[in-house]
């Protein structure tokens, strides 16, 4: 089993399923294929989770090969791998994208048309999000990350509601300009940067069966350094653990950390970390960039806003956590009060805002956008407790945003309309669906015992705690627990509470159906779970976080 | 080993019996597993030592290891007791009270989530776990004033009662996470030394909240539209005692500083709080602010052992008092005491228990109420604090005319209106009242001599000089003959403290929240249109540059390509966004250009 590429095999699956799916056959089986997939992949990312090791800060699972390259002629070679591995970060976003993935394809049940072309799409999405959480190579990962944006904009252009031309349009412009800044902080460190292994392979100062320890590396850079290797004998790659190491930068490159190049008062270090900060900050969504997601999520089908909530949103913290932070440290650092300020705009600007929304959906995408913030909050603290209640955030508002966008599109597929006014007291009607709506509301608004509480809590703790953050910024972040309980209890009191009302008399409202009840409350499980233990989910990055705040 | 088990099954019991409830929702199994957790718990405090400590591995975090750990010293054992005491008399009052109720099952199951959170709070010794469920007897709180969910007031209420300890959290939360810090430790029970008087004041502004003190007092009496019986066990008995009960947590290791600031605040609403007991009109809402006074007198004990010693005692006579108050109203169905009088034929056990009760709060002799009120006396002269001794002094007046007032207008005077007369609630009423008598504590009704209560749990007693007995005595005399010279005075309505600032509040946020969503529209999409319409206007620029001047003037193959860029550029006028690219191609050449080139 272990020679299996599984790591490949989990992108593969998907893949596969969407190019035959996309081909046209199979109509009547599309679903059941989708779902059968989808539980292959579950399966093997149960076992990937059993086989992890979680002692181990290293990468596990490793797959390596070479892809291609290009000379350059006086300035090298460029070269690209195709390398997956996942370590403590990856793993939980891994197993949260196949359980998400699998339970919107279950509650697609409001699909009625092209149903092969839009599961073929959902395993596409999958598939190169899969792909995103796993490449170790920049290129790489940046390939799955566009490749994320056909299927989603196709999936809310074609499935979504009224406007779904205007929201998916923007969604794709959005992420575009998200991803073309990435794209030129890419190739810049592609050009600046050298890998010392291919090099050192290249200019025969290994063998290919010799490890590459420390003091191997520790001479290439000196020689990188001092430039005694001739500029056509260098290997530029994209290598992540490569352009990680500030020491690798070719010392005549404005990336130097000695350059003193400078565009309206920044380095070109400062502009690196800010262009990858706000290309990932347009993923998050953070406070200004973020009037695409509402739009987004008011017209995508309900699966597709479970899709988007509970798992693409959680790129743009990945991508900081594993791109932004380690390849610009001192940078990120340095800007620790700035990003912290962000997050608790998001939180309390998100928060106001879900105030004051009428549509149910709509309240629940700003409520993202105030639960996300908690997760830079956390970042922007550089201490373990924020890192790893922003990671347990970041999870457990995979889950509880999924619940949300499930519990909207219950209401929905059964009237077609969202307006908070007009509906109350729906618990005469619907007593098992107010049940795990009320758990659902008392989870996000961080109640303790349920997930929320614990990532809230941590990141706010590693924010007021931490020596590069201002704490009257934390408390100001804290405002949003008081904020998030009024727009969450408000919208309890309104539409399960209260004498019965609904706008429209000819409304049927039946209780949740047997698949409805098993997703929901299946959700809302390991929600307390994860709030009773949340060392499960700690227990994966400890490891990870330690080693990247050394 | 046994004891340790048993600790165990006293923390867990009470949510597999919630569990078990919701399984099977009916009164008497749900009796019958609050009477197994009351008799573990108070044999429990029975046998464990006044430092019983014990530890659970829970999660590792950045290399330290956060356990899951309890600490049941003194106080947690006390306050376990009169939760054990009172939850078992509400859930035997409930069964009768709430008998056409078809969701009994549904209040009982929050009852028993209820009594698990509290006490969780009690015993446990880990900061974080502290937090977490100080929230979550807040959110029981919640779903027990909506448990009549059509009653619009009701689950308004509950909101503002929820919103309000929201705002007291956050400060206990900042209070707790710095005094973690700064001891590095989250166990409380390994805190030596005295935290700064900040992080002691942040603290006992959480407890504001949650005891419903001044100046956050007013979801207390809102709080009211819950469920009778619940109102004894939440509102009155425990939970919110749970404001004084972490003053007693942390009264050792905070300032003399932190003391006087929660003695103040506690002086003002002793005082508020009586004087706004006798302008209500409803029972509850009396019994309500008579509740805000008396968390005032043991915030005035300053989280030492006289206020812990008060807070049992009130917690058995307050939560008699709503238990007996709830027999009244089951009498004549209206809460209105100008439905009520001369109801001592008709209730008799309830006028009783309420005669007791309201000496228990007046703190006459023969009561337990006595023996606290003067130790809180005590304390304040023990300690200086000759001001808010004269406060109190004033208060009692106050006290004992609401509270006579308030008997006299039930009980005594004319029969106005009731149902047939009901003993069905005498049981869990006569446990509290034998509880509330002074033999509990001391075989001498007027000072305290050889407690074995107070001894086992080590409380440390007050005593005063002679001569405030007789201040007391003068504050009886007043306060009753006060009563007697009003007695036919009923205030017409409920007075509110502050009535109207909590819906302006929260018109307030309604307002920020409107004008976020303004500022969204009209600034951030008008901002990114704007730069969109700029994105047009290079277009149709370049596109004019590209028409007249490179293909006018420039013939050739690099003619024809400018010319297809341009046709490709005017054609983005026609929506909005799409310019998008131009820009990102603008800036993403000339970044490539600063790279590649000038590097």
């Amino acid at each position: 089993m272990t020679n299996l590429p599984l790591l490949s095999l989990l992108i593969g699956l998907p893949l596969l399923g969407a190019l035959v799916l996309g081909l046209g056959q199979l109509k009547e089986q599309a679903r059941n294929i989708a779902i059968g997939l989808s539980t292959l992949q579950l399966a093997l990312l149960g076992y990937i989770y059993t086989a992890f090791d979680k002692t181990s800060g290293l990468f596990q699972f490793n797959e390596t090969h070479h892809w291609f390259s290009i000379s350059l002629g006086s300035m090298g070679q460029f070269m690209s791998k195709y390398t997956l591995g996942i370590d403590g970060l990856s793993i939980s976003l891994l197993l949260l994208t196949g359980l998400i993935t699998w339970v919107a394809l279950w509650n697609s049940t409001e699909i009625k048309e092209k149903i092969g072309g839009y599961y073929s799409l959902v395993l596409l999405l999958n598939a190169s999000i899969m792909g995103c959480f796993m490449a170790k190579d920049l290129f790489l990962f940046y390939v799955f990350f566009e490749f994320m944006l056909l299927p989603m904009y196709f999936l809310i252009g074609i499935w979504g509601g009224p406007r779904r031309n205007y929201a998916s349009l923007k969604f794709f412009l959005y992420t575009l300009v998200g991803s073309l800044l990435i794209l030129i902080v890419m190739l810049g460190m592609g050009v600046a940067y050298v890998d010392p292994y291919e090099t050192a392979l290249l200019n025969g100062l290994i063998r290919p069966e010799q490890d590459f320890n420390l003091e191997a590396l520790k001479s290439v850079q000196q020689l990188i350094s001092s430039q005694e290797l001739a500029t056509s004998s260098l290997v530029h790659s994209f290598d992540m653990q490569a352009l990680a190491d500030f020491k690798n930068c070719q010392i005549t490159s404005i990336l130097h950390i000695s350059s003193g190049w400078q565009l309206a008062g920044m380095s070109a270090r400062e502009w690196g970390f800010w262009l990858l900060f706000i290309g990932f900050a347009i993923k998050l969504p953070m406070v200004p960039l973020h009037t695409w997601l509402p739009d987004a999520h008011v017209e995508a089908p309900t699966a597709i806003s479970v899709l988007l909530a509970g798992v693409l949103l959680k790129i743009g913290a990945y991508g900081w956590l594993r791109i932004t932070i380690p390849f610009f440290q001192i940078e990120a650092l340095m800007a620790a009060n700035i990003l912290a300020g962000l997050g608790a705009l998001s939180i309390v600007y998100g928060a106001y805002n879900a105030l004051a929304m009428t549509d149910l959906k709509k309240l629940v995408a700003y409520s993202s956008v105030s639960h996300m913030g908690f997760v830079l909050l956390g970042i922007a603290a550089f201490t373990s407790e924020g890192w790893q209640g922003a990671i347990f955030q970041t999870i457990s508002h995979g889950v509880l945003s999924a619940l949300l966008f499930l519990i909207v599109g219950v209401l929905y597929s059964r009237t077609g309309n969202r307006e908070i006014d007009s509906y109350s007291g729906l618990v005469t009607l619907m007593p098992r669906f107010t049940v795990i709506s009320g758990i659902a509301i008392f989870a996000s608004l961080g109640l303790p015992g349920f997930s929320g509480f614990i990532g809230e809590f941590f990141s706010l703790m590693g924010a007021f705690t931490s020596p590069f953050v201002h704490p009257g910024i934390a408390v100001l972040g804290a405002l949003g627990l008081l904020l998030g309980a009024g727009y969450l209890l408000w919208t309890f009191q309104k539409i399960y509470l209260g004498k019965h009302y609904q706008k429209n008399a000819e409304w049927s409202l039946p209780d949740l159906n047997k698949l409805e009840i098993i997703s929901l409350f299946g959700l809302g499980f390991i929600s307390i779970l994860l709030g009773v233990y949340p060392g499960l989910l700690f227990e994966l990055s400890e490891k990870f976080v330690t080693e990247l705040l050394k | 080993m046994g004891l340790n088990l048993l600790f165990l099954g006293v923390l867990l019991l009470p949510w597999a019996s919630a569990l078990l409830v919701a399984l099977f929702p009916k009164p008497l199994f749900s009796i019958s597993l609050s009477a197994i957790f009351s008799l573990l718990a108070i044999y429990f405090c029975t046998q464990a030592s006044v430092d019983f400590k014990i530890t659970y591995p829970w999660f590792n975090l950045g290399g330290k290891e956060m356990n899951a750990s309890f600490w049941a010293n003194a106080s947690a054992q006390l306050v376990l007791g009169l939760v054990a005491i009172v939850s078992f008399c509400v859930q035997l009052f409930s069964k009768k009270y709430l008998k056409d109720d078809t969701s009994i099952g549904r209040y009982y199951v929050y009852l028993h989530l209820f009594v698990g959170s509290m006490t969780l709070l009690v015993l446990t010794d880990s900061i974080l776990i502290f937090y977490g469920a100080w929230e979550l007897v807040g959110a029981c709180s919640y779903l027990l004033i909506s448990f009549w969910h059509q009653k619009t007031a009701a689950i308004q209420a509950a909101k503002k009662a929820f919103l309000i300890n929201r705002l007291g959290d956050i400060a206990l939360l900042f209070g707790l996470i710095a005094l973690g810090l700064h001891f590095n430790t989250w166990q409380f029970s390994e805190i030596n030394g005295i935290a700064p008087t900040l992080i002691g004041i942040a603290i006992i502004t959480g407890g504001i909240a949650k005891s419903a003190q001044f100046p956050l007092m007013s979801w207390l009496p809102d709080a009211m539209e819950g469920p009778t019986p619940a109102s004894a066990l939440i509102h009155a008995a425990t939970m919110v005692a749970a404001g004084v009960f972490v003053g007693v947590r942390v009264f050792d290791i905070t300032s003399p500083e932190t003391h006087l600031f929660m003695g103040i605040i506690g002086a003002i609403s002793f005082l508020s709080g009586a004087i706004f007991a006798i302008f209500q009109n409803d029972i509850k809402k009396t019994l309500a602010y008579s509740t805000i006074s008396q968390l005032g007198l043991m915030w005035m004990g300053m989280g030492s052992d006289a206020s812990l010693f008060h807070l049992l005692t009130h917690g058995i006579f307050k939560a008699g008092l709503f238990l007996a108050a709830g027999a009244v109203i089951h009498t004549v169905h209206s809460q209105s005491l100008n439905d009520m009088g001369g109801l001592r034929k008709k209730a008799p056990v309830a006028a009783f228990a309420y005669l007791i009760f309201g000496a228990g709060l007046m703190g006459l002799p023969f009561t337990s109420g006595f023996f606290s009120k003067e130790n809180i006396a005590g304390f304040l002269y023990m300690n200086g604090h000759f001001e808010l001794l004269g406060v109190l002094g004033v208060g009692m007046i106050l006290t004992s005319f609401y509270i006579s007032r308030q008997f006299y207008l039930i009980f005594m005077g004319p029969v106005k209106e009731g149902g047939p007369s009901t003993t069905d609630f005498a049981l869990p009423i006569c446990i509290l009242v034998v509880a509330s008598l002074f033999a509990c504590i001391s075989w001498n009704p007027i000072e305290i001599q050889g407690s074995a209560l107070l001894e086992r749990f080590e409380v440390s007693v007050y005593h005063i000089p002679s001569f405030w007995l007789y201040i007391t005595a003068a504050t009886w005399v007043l306060g009753i003959a006060g009563a007697y010279f009003s007695r036919n005075w009923i205030p017409a309505g409920n007075y509110q403290f502050l009535p109207r600032f909590w819906p302006s509040l929260f018109r307030f946020i309604r307002w920020k929240s409107r004008s976020a969503q303004i500022f969204e529209t009209h600034f951030i999409d008008r901002f990114v249109n704007g730069i969109a319409a700029l994105q047009v206007i290079i277009a149709h620029l370049l596109a004019w540059v590209d028409r007249h001047l490179v293909d006018g003037i420039l013939v050739g193959g690099s003619s024809s390509l400018s010319a297809g860029t341009g046709k490709l550029l005017s054609r983005w006028q026609s929506a909005k966004v799409q310019s998008y690219w131009t820009m990102i191609i603008v800036t993403f050449a000339l970044f490539l250009l600063y790279a590649l080139f000038i590097k």
